[in-house]
């Protein structure tokens, strides 16, 4: 381990079960704790409500209104009726919007139920690896975001995001996949990384012959440890691994990269490095080391595409997919993400 | 060198030192409408020929032609010029008395396709696309948008054919010096702009910097809008440079390595006070991916939003949607976040009191008795 590993790993936070972040974060404006694109009169009447309460945030307006202000009651009257009036036609305009984007859910949600109907392996792997078996590639590395959902909804809890992980994982062995980072924002994955090994060893021998379930390893990089199939196990059945999990969190994304920089400061404050040896590619090796490779396809189960802070390092060229409207971790939406990767060509500038 | 550039600087200077007089002006608007036309005069918006009805990817191509050429010949009817522009002026005085994103960015992708399509060379499709980069801006501009950025060029284009990375960046010095200059004028749109050309600017030749400096110095004072181009620029090259900056800051100017933070971090990356926040990112031409773009600023909680069009037919309307949407969405949760106000928490309180709501948090001790309870194995 590099001198610069070791001092970031150093930094790293000791009192990790109070990280308490899920409850500040605030989501992409199109994905809110309960999903905004949900048809409901309510929201329509909120979002318009807010609109004609708030104040513009554009310049060009905040001026003319204050030159009104300026003028004096008899002469300002004209401008303030124009911004009325643009805020009232505001109104209807959101309205109207709000009928198409709810009638576009209806769609997209029907849409959905049919896709899960057609694509339901229930459990056997032959029929994933079939699906597979079509497509012309397959990424080296699947990254996924997950979600913690609220405790009394369906797969709510930390059980539910435990649940979607291992069949993420399941999926993935299934399709041939060497490498699979699981991302959720607060990081409950690695959090209960024991009852998560548990979960997917239940998993996997749900899917295969339960005296001979597929080996894998669950990396938390974070802490630079690494852990072999299910918890009672023996280490010494562990070597040949089928699927190498890596767990991220909120926490390897800026936070790490501000890490580096502090560390790679401080060895240079002490002149035990060159301002000269900072170069792209150590950042990359170290962040390589710190937080894991560059996936090449990132899937998200959410209603609409939100990063939630993933490691900016590495979505460099990574592929997003997603499903409209979508808020369950499906494998519908799992095959759809490989075809599309499969089918997309990659210019890298060019 | 000292006096060449001397000689290039005052060369440049000459006619703008002549920008005061409105002849000047007029040229400069002038020669932007003759280049308007000359482009789609090359874009080949004539009647487009019939094809060879064998080949389902001629007959593609052929109708898509057509479509173009239909479209360009109806909105240049003079009652329906005039009626566009004014439903335009219109729906962007609504939209701005609402929620608008302080940072846009785009990527504009798709020119080259653009002029596959339509069958005409690359340098065309660049054109089209940077006259509809033009309408777009005008468009930030009439909103009062504070920060727009646009991808110009990636490292990564570097590997193109010589000749087209020559094109492109003749063609993007050109444009900036025509927006430069018109962001000089009073009377003009674009009145107000500042320009910044930001990325790993050792990479361009030392003549063509000192261009992008003098146009950069033109606008300094422009307090309107702030316009980032990219150029060469990737995302981790950027994140590399604030890394090393910071690294520098701590050795040479006495800062403790301990206070770094993403606040000071974000300082020395290159969007200024838009660092740390893109609040919406457009991308073109259906690709689902950053590209190298953006990433520090996107990845927190932005909106990304693709579309399939390719970059040159990206027009209003559909940026005009985008925005809506992002304005609907934007004031929702504004409402949520925001603590509610006195007088409807008054309201609330009112009505709570007068019709109890369906739903009550249930306590067990609040439920009755239950019957009592007995044994039937046990029973005697």
């Amino acid at each position: 381990m590099t001198k610069i590993h070791s001092a970031v790993m150093k930094d790293h936070d000791g009192n990790w079960r109070k990280d308490q972040r899920d409850r500040q974060r605030v989501p992409a404006i199109t994905n809110g704790r309960t999903n905004p694109a949900k048809p409901s009169i309510n929201k329509v009447k909120n979002s318009i409500e807010s609109m004609a309460l708030s104040p513009p945030d554009s310049d060009v307006v905040k001026k003319k209104l204050e030159q009104n202000q300026m003028k004096g009651i008899w002469s300002q009257s004209g401008g303030n009726i124009e911004y009325l009036f643009c805020k009232v036609l505001l109104g209807v305009l959101f309205a109207l919007y709000a009928g198409i984007r709810y009638v576009q859910y209806e769609f997209n949600r029907i849409k959905i139920l049919v896709l899960n109907l057609a694509y339901n392996p229930s459990n056997s792997p032959q029929l994933i690896r079939q699906d597979v078996m079509k497509l012309e590639k397959l990424p080296r590395r699947l990254a996924a975001i997950l979600e913690k959902k609220r405790e009394g909804d369906v797969g709510g809890g930390v059980s539910g995001i435990l649940n979607d992980g291992s069949e993420l994982v399941a999926w993935s062995v299934s399709a041939g996949i060497k490498h699979l980072s699981l991302y959720d924002y607060d990081g409950h994955l690695k959090r209960n990384v024991d009852d998560f090994r548990d979960n997917v060893f239940h998993k996997l021998s749900k899917f295969y012959d339960p005296k001979n379930v597929p080996k894998f390893a669950v990396r938390i990089p974070q802490w630079n440890k690494v852990y072999f199939n299910s918890p009672g196990s023996e280490a010494s059945e562990s070597k040949k691994v089928l699927i190498e999990i890596s767990l991220l969190s909120n926490r390897d994304g800026r936070e790490t990269i501000i890490d580096l920089t502090k560390a790679m400061a401080e060895l240079c404050a002490k002149n035990e490095m060159k301002l000269s040896d900072i170069t792209m590619k150590l950042i990359d090796t170290e962040l390589i080391q710190l937080v894991g490779h560059e996936p090449d396809l990132l899937l998200y189960f959410g209603p609409s595409l939100d990063l939630q802070g993933f490691p900016p390092w590495h979505i460099r060229l990574t592929e997003l997919y997603w499903e409209q409207d979508n808020d369950q971790v499906t494998y519908s939406v799992f095959i759809r993400g490989l075809k599309k990767f499969a089918d997309c060509k990659m210019n890298v500038g060019k | 060198m000292k006096e060449a550039k001397a000689n290039w600087i005052s060369e440049r200077l000459k006619p703008s030192a002549t920008m005061t007089g409105t002849d000047c002006i007029l040229t400069s608007e002038e020669v932007v409408e003759k280049e308007t036309k000359q482009v789609q005069k090359r874009l080949n918006l004539s009647k487009p020929e019939l094809p060879n009805w064998w080949s389902f990817s001629d007959i593609k191509k052929y109708l898509y032609r057509l479509k173009l050429w239909v479209w360009s010949c109806f909105l240049n009817l003079a009652f329906v010029h005039w009626i566009t522009i004014q439903i335009r002026s219109g729906l962007i005085c609504i939209l701005r008395v609402g929620p608008l994103p302080q940072h846009i960015s785009f990527i504009m992708d798709g020119n080259r396709r653009f002029a596959q399509y339509l069958g005409v060379d690359k340098q065309s499709g660049h054109e089209a696309g940077a006259l509809t980069l033009l309408n777009v801006l005008s468009a930030c501009k009439q909103l009062g948008i504070n920060t727009v950025s646009t991808f110009a060029f990636s490292i990564e284009n570097f590997n193109r054919p010589r000749e087209e990375v020559e094109i492109l960046i003749n063609m993007m010095t050109e444009k900036l010096d025509e927006v430069a200059r018109m962001a000089q004028n009073r009377e003009n749109k674009f009145y107000g702009l500042r320009i910044h050309v930001v990325g790993e600017r050792s990479m361009i030749s030392k003549s063509l910097n000192e261009k992008i400096s003098y146009i950069e110095r033109l606008t300094n004072r422009g307090e309107s809008m702030l316009l980032y181009v990219c150029f060469p620029y990737t995302s981790r090259n950027e994140i590399y440079h604030a890394v090393y900056n910071s690294a520098e800051s701590c050795k040479y100017h006495g800062k403790s390595s301990g206070d770094t933070t993403v606040h000071t971090f974000n300082q020395h990356l290159f969007f200024g006070e838009a660092s740390s926040k893109c609040d919406l990112l457009i991308r073109t031409s259906g690709h689902t991916r950053l590209s190298d773009f953006m990433l520090w600023q996107i990845h927190q909680n932005g909106v990304v939003e693709f579309t399939d069009t390719l970059w040159p037919k990206f027009g209003f309307l559909e940026f005009f949607t985008i925005l809506l949407r992002w304005s609907f969405f934007a004031s929702l949760q504004r409402r949520e976040l925001a603590d509610i106000s006195l007088s409807s928490r008054a309201w609330r309180a009112l009505k709570r009191g007068l019709v109890p709501s369906k739903r009550k948090i249930v306590r067990y001790d609040d439920l009755p008795e239950p019957p009592k309870t007995v044994s039937v194995a046990l029973k005697g």
